[in-house]
């Protein structure tokens, strides 16, 4: 069986049937989809498994969502309307064509999820659910915090599209721009939550970037959402992912960009994100994922870290920097400074941003700082650098990596 | 029976509760599904089972009330509702028992019920004998 398949399958189904019931019978919509899976668990072992198995699991929703409609007050209004719906073929999987007015249910449930009245972090919680078919305590596990927590993040992204009347669309004109730049935002954090290399499951982590990714595919083969800032997304996804196999060492150790074996990095994912780079050129708009873009570009380009165009990624920084008060900007272009001017002029970079808010207990600054001693020959205050990144380091790999840079020195 | 421990007729498994597989995630359900296909076709395929089957929730349960028959229609789920069984042909509890302990179901809540099969009751014993003697006459 394809991997993830009944993830994918719940994800299309509960899209669609959302569009039969309405956005506000989305929880029913889930139900429906579940039952339809349970059915397939418990059928298919002894019967073994159908020839076409998402025709099969698509005909038991379609059942169970028609004896849902019969039997319910609140469809009785709407009954015929949303049975024709049903027993259409929107409910089959085929190609989508762009002429098609029904469109992709997926991508109407995208804008719903992501829509701007609901709280970031919900938005991301919906979405893994209903769009991707995550269990509660998968997407937990994922972010690092309680099922109660995630519940209740599901709860007020319900309620908020309850409160606010979001409907079941695709935006059109000038809404799209708008509402397109909302969900960006959510599969960038999506994307992030599972690139960062945090405490936590590793598998599920990269399950959270190729969600990211194949969400954004979905909105890039949309003819209104096929604009240059969505591919520069997804280029900058595909990118920074095709290097996720080489960061660990094979005893699961963290290796930084520079010790890393470049032949392990997936050129599948490289020459896509490098499509969609040139994609995203094709137009006058230049956005912050448009930067980061051309800075992965840049490093998968490069066949070491030393004939990296290091001067190429400072002017990037420099750019993005300008669109983007982030700190971590400022950190990361001192990476890029240190390799053009050196670590002392990296160094003096990163004076004003002790006691910003935002790198309160995060351990990268004291991390990077550490470095720049270290290759200044500072032996004293890269040990003491380390030591307080070490202390505020929560996760175990990287929390080992700086130990032994520590008693390297 | 000699042996409380042995047993001729072979042995059931039945599995208890069907309500475990709603609190699945897509994911975990595919996980369930592709290791209960691998514990169950080896069984298949090796002859220690010869039977499978889920039962459907619906149910229809008649009792007598002390006047009269009722029958109660229902859709049944619980803990403790029958999901399904196995026939085995394995001729020991232990190795009943050690079959039943692979079930991908056990860890998520799962429960499975070891029978042993009793012997075929006299009666149906001399209806087996009275129409073999009639075949052969």
């Amino acid at each position: 069986m394809v991997e993830h398949f009944f993830r994918h399958e719940s994800g299309r189904l509960v899209a669609t049937l959302t569009r039969a019931f309405g956005i506000e019978n989305l929880t029913l919509a889930e139900d429906v989809v579940q039952d339809a899976l349970v059915k397939a668990l418990t059928t298919w072992p002894y019967q073994g498994v159908p020839r076409n198995p998402a025709a099969w699991i698509t005909q038991v929703a379609r059942r169970i969502a028609l004896d849902v409609v019969r039997r319910k007050k609140r469809f009785q209004e709407k009954q015929d309307k949303i049975i024709a719906t049903l027993e259409s073929s929107a409910l089959d999987e085929g190609p989508i064509s762009p002429d098609d007015e029904i469109g992709d249910d997926r991508l109407r449930l995208m804008f719903a999820c992501c829509h701007p009245v609901i709280p970031m972090e919900a938005q991301v919680a919906l979405t893994l659910k209903t769009l991707c078919g995550f269990g509660v305590s998968e997407i937990s596990s994922a972010f690092l915090c309680s099922d109660a927590a995630i519940s209740k993040r599901l709860t007020r992204a319900r309620q908020g599209i309850r409160q606010a009347g979001v409907g079941f669309c695709i935006p059109e004109g000038e809404e799209l721009s708008e509402r397109l730049d909302a969900v960006l935002s959510s599969l960038y954090l999506l994307f992030n939550e599972g690139y960062k290399a945090s405490q936590g499951n590793r598998l599920v982590k990269r399950d959270l970037c190729d969600e990211a990714i194949r969400l954004t595919g979905l909105l890039v083969g949309f003819p209104g959402a096929d604009v240059p800032k969505v591919h520069a997304l997804r280029a900058l996804m595909c990118l920074n992912a095709s290097r996720l196999g080489a960061r660990t060492d094979g005893m699961g150790q963290l290796l930084r960009l520079r010790d890393q074996d470049r032949s392990k990095w997936d050129a599948r994912l490289i020459s896509l994100g490098m499509k969609h780079f040139a994609m995203s050129g094709q137009g006058g708009e230049l956005t912050e994922y448009h930067l980061q873009a051309a800075i992965a570009a840049a490093h998968c380009r490069a066949s070491d870290y030393v004939s990296t165009n290091w001067e190429l990624i400072l002017s990037l920084y420099d750019h993005l920097a300008e669109l983007s008060s982030s700190p971590l900007v400022v950190l990361n272009r001192a990476v890029a400074l240190a390799e053009v001017r050196g670590p002392e002029v990296a160094l003096k970079s990163l004076e004003n941003l002790d006691g910003r808010k935002e790198l309160e207990g995060y351990h990268l600054l004291d991390a990077v700082k550490a470095e720049m001693w270290a290759r200044m020959g500072c032996r004293e205050e890269a040990a003491s650098s380390f030591q307080r990144a070490i202390d505020l380091c929560g996760v175990d790999s990287e929390r080992t990596f700086l130990i032994r840079q520590k008693a390297s020195l | 029976m000699e042996n409380e421990n042995e047993n001729e007729n072979g042995y059931m498994l039945l599995f208890r509760g069907n309500e475990w597989m709603k609190q699945l995630s897509p994911e975990e359900m595919q996980k369930a599904f592709e290791d209960w296909m691998a514990w169950f076709n080896g069984l298949m395929e090796d002859g220690r089972a010869i039977a499978g089957n889920p039962l459907e929730k619906e149910a229809r349960t008649l009792a007598y009330d002390g006047e009269k028959i009722t029958t109660d229609g229902s859709y049944i789920e619980s803990k403790e509702a029958v999901a399904g069984y196995f026939m085995l042909t394995v001729k020991t509890f232990d190795e009943a028992e050690e079959i039943a302990r692979n079930c991908p179901g056990l860890k998520y809540g799962s429960v499975v019920e070891v029978r042993p099969v009793a012997a075929a009751c006299p009666m149906s014993e001399l209806v087996k004998a009275t129409s073999s003697a009639a075949q052969e006459s």
